[in-house]
């Protein structure tokens, strides 16, 4: 395929791992913590971890947006799909997020009508063809998937549709970066940016890390060649003394952005004082809700929902695993009472959630490591 | 690199769900346009933020929206 297979070369790789090689000080250990979901996802698929060096660590950080979704707010999505006439819509992967008390997929299971959708404008397309029913979209995703959701609703609003309405769990990607850095177990040498979330925000809003934190940045694209140069760019700033937001991916990512995804969001959505991160706790300003043009539009208001916090089951180490302190097999229930057929916490029912990640391609390649 | 050996899958929700596809022409409502995927698959897709587009220009559709457009093929 053009313009990916360039990027999934395995002879460049390894020119690129002996860069890397090169690049390091063998006397220091590295911490580079990759911040997307799909950054977590390739490094496992391909076995990048096992082109770095020993002493240059990957840590998995907390933008599976899926990952991060409380079970509270599960919890308010299936009350809200109980709902006589409800037709519920939501990504694929949000079906088998478990809230206090099953799925939405179980939910469907139990007589609600659940449906999966690639878009929100599929949902709105639903709810035209179905003026009798109330079709609601249970919008979850960072700044690269919000425009989406506003989109569909100033479509709706232009359009009159009124038998549409969206649960609105979007976030935003710098609070809990910087949640992140003020956490006294971190320590990290420099970020994996996030690709697609920076076609929309552009890389300016990265440029606190550096300056106020001492970290650098690099954002990255998501083939195996990507993450590779990505890791050798961040490691040449840290080997030259430099703290700075590099592009890798400049070949999608605008320096500022998209101006037009970032109008749209303002005028639909409003930042909620604070909103729940699974195992990171409540954030301030991190969450978007319906601005107050759109509040007809949202199902919280239009619908009864418990709104009840519900605690992390106490076995799930999630938070550890989103914060980068433990390993996914470090956790005690990872691969035994914990797996994507059967998970217990969020990381692990998402492709791009590093335990899923991990537990789909990684054991091959620490059985390999152990064995050589 | 080791091959991947498990099934590829993505997470719609996920940010690394970006698809590239090539513009065809207008669709039926304002701002969307028919496209085609790498594998040939048309769809119909939001181009609000990026436009103007022409026919045949690539762009990165993320969750049935073009969040960018993309430069020629290598």
């Amino acid at each position: 395929m053009r313009f990916v297979d360039e990027f999934r070369d395995a002879e460049l790789g390894r020119v690129v791992a002996g860069e890397i090689l090169a690049a390091v000080d063998p006397q220091r250990h590295y911490k580079l913590m990759e911040v997307c979901g799909g950054h977590t996802h390739a490094i496992y698929k391909y076995g990048i971890d096992d082109l770095l060096p020993a002493n240059v660590e990957l840590v998995h950080g907390p933008g599976c947006p899926v990952c991060v979704i409380p079970m509270g707010r599960v919890d308010d999505g299936i009350a809200i799909a109980h709902e006589p006439g409800v037709i519920f819509t939501c990504f694929g992967d949000m079906l088998r997020v478990p809230g206090s008390d099953g799925t939405l997929l179980d939910a469907k299971a139990q007589g609600a009508d659940v449906r999966m959708v690639y878009s929100p404008l599929d949902a709105l397309r639903i709810a035209r063809d179905q003026p009798e029913r109330q079709v609601v979209f249970f919008a979850i995703g960072f700044e690269t998937t919000a425009p989406s959701t506003a989109l569909t609703l100033m479509r709706a609003k232009a359009e009159g549709v009124e038998n549409f309405s969206v649960v609105c769990n979007h976030v935003t990607i710098v609070p809990p970066l910087r949640a992140l850095l003020e956490s006294p177990d971190l320590r990290l040498e420099g970020f994996i940016g996030p690709g697609h979330v920076s076609t929309v925000v552009g890389a300016r809003p990265f440029q606190f890390i550096p300056d106020q934190y001492g970290k650098p940045v690099v954002i990255s694209g998501f083939e195996p060649l990507d993450v590779l140069q990505s890791a050798l760019m961040l490691l040449r700033q840290l080997g030259e003394g430099r703290c700075e937001v590099e592009n890798q991916y400049a070949r999608v990512v605008p320096f500022d952005g998209n101006a037009a995804a970032l109008r749209v969001m303002g005028e639909v959505f409003a930042l909620r004082p604070h909103f729940e991160w699974r195992g990171l706790g409540f954030i301030s300003q991190s969450g978007l809700r319906l601005s107050d043009d759109y509040a007809d539009f949202d199902a919280e208001r239009r619908f009864s929902a418990p709104g009840v916090r519900v605690a992390d089951p106490k076995a799930c180490q999630c938070g550890e695993v989103l914060k980068g302190v433990i390993k996914p097999w470090e956790c005690k229930v990872f691969g035994t009472a914990c797996t994507p057929e059967r998970p217990i916490g969020t990381c692990m029912v998402s492709s791009e959630g590093a335990c899923a990640a991990y537990y789909n391609f990684g054991r091959f390649a620490r059985g390999e490591r152990a064995a050589v | 690199m080791r091959v991947p050996g498990p099934p590829s899958c993505h997470c719609a929700t996920c940010a690394d769900e970006g698809v590239p596809m090539r513009v065809l022409g207008v669709a039926a409502g304002a701002g969307l346009y028919d496209c085609a995927g790498e594998d040939g698959e048309t769809t119909t897709v939001d181009m609000t933020l990026v436009e103007p587009v022409a026919p045949d220009e690539r762009v990165l559709v993320h969750a049935g929206v073009a969040l960018v457009k993309l430069g020629a093929e290598p």
